[in-house]
């Protein structure tokens, strides 16, 4: 749930500038508080210096009035001091003294106890008619009788002063924050440029432009940071789109090969007129094609579940080499027939923890390589060994031609063929090894060929069961 | 002609396939096997051939239109009409399998599939519950004691590997019916999975039985037909 404005860059404005008018605000209040509290102190510095002045300035009039000689501070700068009310007291309350502005109204009311003795009593205080003034008084010897003098200044002329600067604060905020949210847009703005270009730019990749990149600009900050991750991921995605069109390709042409072969083979034979013999002939040679189709079919179907995490693996504990053994009599009749000698040496306790179904289809697919490569008469070396502790390892050596470095990578990829001659006659090309590296890996295995000009091993490893905590590597 | 007696009266067989290429190849196929055969095309008419006339076997597509071949199944099966059915789909998973074996399907065959099993299937469904009788097989001057595992022709016995005579075996049993490789694979070599590189041990054993048992002699009965499979018998010509 979000309410307000879609746009980042408005909303952080709008944040920035609000949380500035609350900070403003609360710094305001301080400061006129700090004002007033330090105004008061001045005020009252400056009342008791205007009471001493005022003293002065007393004289008994002959009927035991007191008069002020008042005209002599009209001069003053300050207002307060201007405006200043005026009370004289006698110690028994009786009034001896008010000045013209302070009229009938009484200054402070009774005295109390203490007042003006040790110091000038400074205080805020109301009049009657309601006016807040700040309040002192002080007992002077005044010709040797004891007065008690009450000068109060009116306070509002704070407040007024005050008022006038708050004002001036307050008129002149919405500058303020107009500059505030001018600046913090454009801030924001800044900030969130390389945000808007990403975005634009990501905007135009799509699976045809996956070769484009987001903008990295600095690559130290987080949007930097952002930009690299997305990109990377980009690779990854690019990668494996580039490999499923491969992929396609690849499978298209695979299927073209026998459609093409199945229809000119037909539209040959229709042309001439042939006898039922040649028909059969002709048939069964299409045949031949569409048995080959469907094991292509097949096997991208597989291999394409096998991606899609749609096949199950059902594991079990069984030995390695009974299995290399069961494998090799299947293709015992192939071996015997280019006379080859196929030796299976290692450990018949190794076991190996994996779906026996997967690993005995690929197993069955690298012997059956062994055998379609190794020259007549010649040799095939399977070996069954613990691999470190964890792992058991067959490795499949053949006395064929061998498999240049170049391609050794490459082997499992699928309709990968080191060359034509060599993988020419295989039904449904170069997927063989592909389904038993799916099946191999599938199993928490490896697969992997090393090769040279004198013949190549295959090797597949599995986990173990029963391989001695330091096994007897290789 | 080789074919064997036991369908005096010819058996009938309804095919519903909704694709009339497919359902043509069927009927003329299955009728040159001599069996009697009619068509539906979509599910509810098969339903309604199915439950009405009396047959001995549906071949059933899975999908169909409007209704597909398991909901007719389901139908039927829920009627009580126990004829044998089997279905043909491009359907290949285990999954899918389970499904309609659950359904109430005898048997299952994954397209594209070869002629030959397809009429392997039949016949085995059809022969249900009938017991193997024969102890010895023959073909032409060709003879078998399964019991024995003892092959002679012409009165000289051959010497047979166990997988050779396995193979025969098969082929003596469905003689006059061409066997693909893949029929040989599942049945003689006991292969479930389908992309085991099995053709070349196939062909190689195939070679070695022609080298026994036709090779010496002077009428051969053990033929390539070419892009579908092996057959076994006496060549009339």
């Amino acid at each position: 749930m979000r309410f307000g404005p879609r746009r980042v860059r408005t909303r952080l404005t709008l944040w920035y500038v609000g949380t500035l008018a609350v900070i403003l605000a609360v710094y305001l209040a301080g400061v006129s508080l700090l004002l007033l509290w330090q105004m008061d102190g001045i005020l009252k510095k400056l009342a008791a210096e205007d009471l001493e002045t005022v003293k002065g300035l007393l004289y008994f009039q002959p009927d035991g009035q007191v008069g002020v000689r008042e005209d002599y501070h009209r001069h003053s700068d300050w207002k307060q001091v201007q405006e200043r009310l005026l009370e004289i007291l006698a110690p028994d309350g009786t009034i001896l003294y008010r000045n013209e502005r302070l009229g009938n109204r009484t200054l402070g009311g009774p005295q109390f106890v203490g007042e003006g003795e040790h110091g000038y009593s400074g205080r805020t205080s109301t009049l009657s008619d309601g006016t807040p003034v700040i309040l002192i008084s002080r007992k002077y010897e005044l010709e040797g009788k004891t007065v008690l003098i009450r000068a109060g200044y009116q306070q509002n002329l704070i407040w007024n002063e005050l008022k006038g600067t708050l004002l001036v604060l307050i008129v002149a905020s919405p500058l303020v924050f107009a500059g505030a949210a001018y600046a913090g847009y454009k801030m924001v703005g800044r900030t969130l440029d390389p945000v808007t270009k990403m975005a634009n730019r990501a905007e135009q990749i799509n699976s045809e432009r996956l070769n484009e990149r987001l903008p990295v600009e600095s690559a130290g900050d987080e949007l930097g940071h952002l930009a690299t991750v997305f990109n990377s991921m980009l690779s990854r995605i690019e990668q494996s789109f580039e490999q499923l069109r491969r992929f396609t390709a690849d499978a298209s042409h695979e299927l073209r090969t026998p459609l093409a072969a199945i229809r000119s083979v037909g539209e040959v034979r229709l042309q001439d007129g042939a006898t039922p013999e040649e028909y059969r002939d002709t048939i069964g040679s299409m045949l031949e094609e569409v048995n080959r189709l469907t094991s292509i079919v097949e096997k991208l179907l597989t291999l394409s579940r096998a991606d899609a995490g749609q096949i199950q693996m059902q594991v079990s504990v069984f030995p390695l080499k009974a299995l290399v053994r069961e494998a090799a009599s299947l293709l015992e009749v192939l071996i015997e027939d280019k006379r080859l000698t196929f030796q299976l040496t290692g450990d018949e306790n190794i076991g190996v923890e994996a779906d026996r179904l997967y690993v005995r289809q690929a197993v069955v697919n690298i012997l059956h390589n062994a055998v379609k490569f190794t020259p007549v008469g010649g040799t095939i070396d399977a070996r069954v060994v613990c691999h470190g502790s964890s792992q058991a390892e067959l490795s499949v050596h053949d006395t064929g031609p061998g498999i240049p470095a170049c391609h050794a990578a490459k082997i499992f990829d699928r309709f990968y063929r080191v060359d034509e001659s060599r993988t020419g006659a295989e039904v449904g090309g170069g997927l063989g090894l592909s389904i038993s590296k799916w099946a191999v890996e599938a199993n928490n295995g490896e697969i992997g060929v090393s090769g040279s000009s004198g013949g190549s091993t295959f090797w597949i490893r599995l986990p173990a069961v029963g391989c001695p905590p330091y096994g007897r590597h290789g | 002609m080789c074919f064997q007696g036991y369908h005096r009266i010819r058996m009938r067989i309804l095919i519903v396939e909704d694709e009339e290429k497919m359902a043509k190849a069927l009927r003329k196929g299955l009728e040159a096997e001599q069996f009697s055969v009619s068509v539906a095309q979509t599910g509810e008419e098969g339903f309604f051939l199915a439950s009405t006339e009396t047959c001995d076997l549906v071949i059933l597509d899975w999908m169909l239109p409007q209704r597909d071949g398991i909901e007719v199944l389901a139908a039927l099966r829920q009627k009580g009409v126990s004829v044998p059915v089997l279905i043909l789909t491009s359907k290949d998973t285990v999954k899918d399998r389970v499904h309609g074996l659950d359904a109430g399907a005898d048997d299952y065959l994954v397209k594209p599939f070869a002629f030959p099993e397809l009429v392997a299937r039949i016949r085995a469904l059809l022969r249900r519950g009938k017991p193997e009788s024969t102890n010895t097989l023959r073909l032409a001057d060709l003879e078998m004691n399964v019991a024995g595992r003892v092959v002679q022709r012409e009165g000289k016995e051959l010497a047979l590997t166990a997988r050779e005579f396995d193979l025969l075996l098969y082929l003596l049993r469905n003689q006059g019916r061409v066997v693909s490789r893949e029929m040989l694979a599942r049945d003689v070599w006991q292969e479930t999975a389908r992309y085991t590189p099995l053709d070349n041990v196939i062909d190689v054993h195939i070679a070695h039985l022609r080298r026994k048992i036709d090779e010496p002699f002077r009428s051969k009965l053990l033929h390539t037909v070419r892009g579908v499979g092996f057959v076994l018998r006496e060549e009339t010509s």
